[in-house]
């Protein structure tokens, strides 16, 4: 399993590379976040927390790949906010912002545990 | 293990905790299973090199989302602007209007010092005495600064103030040393400087003591004239006593009561009747 996912590595340092460069662009450039966006930004970053920690695990899982790490990224942000979105529309966003957090920290808190397991073994 | 007719097709038994998929699902399989259904395709072969038109997709897909998170995580750790600026307006009206409010009040004070001035001065010669009822009138309404011998009584917020909202002195715990001191004797109250005249009140808004509508902060100090002996044993024997000394072992709101030779209690406020009228002088007010 190991062998066949570093076959694959010269793929896998796209999505690692691509937000490097986004990263760096977002830190530098400075354009302002649109206000209607606001609400969304919170559980938007746990949810790309989420979907990190899920790649690194993946990775060191031996079995990262870079689409599904895109896509899983992509789909949990936009998830996210629009559980958000929806939430204040139903007149119970701050609840379901909250159940979010907790479904989303729990994943980010096992994915944690399994990534210390691979690091020191313990 | 459930019997099966099938042993070819075995039917899965159902699970015990088959209730609790959802927190299930969470707690044990936090990896995307498409982390997995990747590897397996890969490891079986199944999976076509990727095109450069997928590369350039994802390339771009990644660089807008770490271009996001980057600005979602830097937007989330400064201050909310419009937060701040309104606070900063509210917090220069404020201090703005303190400084108008001390402003005016300075100004009424020294028109009122001017009007019984002017008004002593025009009475004199034509009626003496009424020029001394005024001054004592004023004394009494607590209109008239005032000093002499007295006690002050200091009332201090418990020490876990903070943390427990009964600590805090209460408007009626003030009130109940005032009512005490006049009962006692006492000719002339300040709290904190503020002078008890024959319309002011002492009330609580919100956490804040309001002595005729001004907040006052912890300690609180009253100032009460009169005779030192009278006031002190008068405050002593009555229920205010026991009420502080039951706040003072409750919430350890502590209390002390010193005699002084020469105590000041400022002027307070005149208060100007636009509707009330005297009844008239054939009717033997005076």
């Amino acid at each position: 399993m190991v062998t066949s996912d570093y076959s694959m590595g010269e793929y896998n340092v796209i999505p690692v590379f691509g937000l490097l460069i986004g990263i760096a662009a977002g830190l530098f450039l400075e354009p302002t976040v649109p206000v209607y966006l606001q609400p969304y930004l919170p559980i938007a970053v746990v949810a790309a927390l989420d979907a990190l920690f899920g790649g690194l695990r993946a990775l060191l899982d031996g079995m990262f790949d870079d689409k599904v790490f895109l896509v899983s990224f992509l789909s949990n942000v936009v998830v996210a906010a629009l559980i958000v979105f929806l939430g204040d529309q139903l007149g119970v966003g701050t609840q379901l912002s909250t159940g979010v957090v907790v479904v989303l920290g729990i994943r980010i808190f096992s994915n944690a545990a399994a990534i210390r397991r691979h690091l020191f073994k313990a | 293990m459930m019997p099966d007719a099938d042993p070819a097709q075995p039917r899965p038994a159902r699970a015990v905790d088959a209730s609790m998929t959802l927190l299930n699902e969470v707690m044990h399989r936090p990896l995307d299973p498409g982390y997995a259904a990747a590897a397996g395709r890969r490891a079986r072969g199944e999976e076509a090199p990727r095109a450069a038109v997928t590369i350039v997709v994802l390339l771009v897909v990644a660089i807008v989302l770490g271009f996001g998170t980057a600005r979602a995580a830097i937007e989330l750790r400064k201050p909310q602007p419009g937060v701040v600026a309104a606070r900063t307006l509210l917090q220069d009206e404020i201090t703005s209007t303190r400084a108008e409010v001390a402003t005016l009040t300075a100004q009424n004070a020294a028109l009122g010092t001017s009007i019984d001035t002017l008004r002593d001065s025009a009475l004199e010669f034509v009626d003496p005495e009424l020029v001394r009822t005024v001054a004592l009138d004023g004394f009494t309404n607590g209109t008239v600064a005032a000093k002499g011998p007295g006690i002050t009584v200091t009332v201090a917020d418990g020490a876990d103030a903070a943390t427990d909202p009964a600590a805090f002195v209460q408007d009626s715990d003030l009130q109940s040393v005032v009512n005490a001191l006049w009962s006692a004797g006492a000719e002339a109250i300040a709290i904190n400087g503020q002078r008890l005249t024959a319309t002011t009140s002492i009330r609580s808004a919100g956490s804040a003591i309001l002595v005729d509508l001004v907040g006052v902060a912890g300690p609180y100090e009253v100032v009460a004239i009169g005779n030192r002996n009278d006031l002190e044993t008068g405050l002593a024997r009555s229920s205010a006593a026991q009420q502080l000394s039951a706040l003072g072992s409750q919430y350890g709101i502590k209390t002390s009561v010193a005699t002084h030779e020469d105590l000041l209690v400022p002027a307070g406020p005149t208060r100007v009747l636009f509707s009330a009228q005297p009844l008239g002088t054939d009717n033997g007010d005076k």
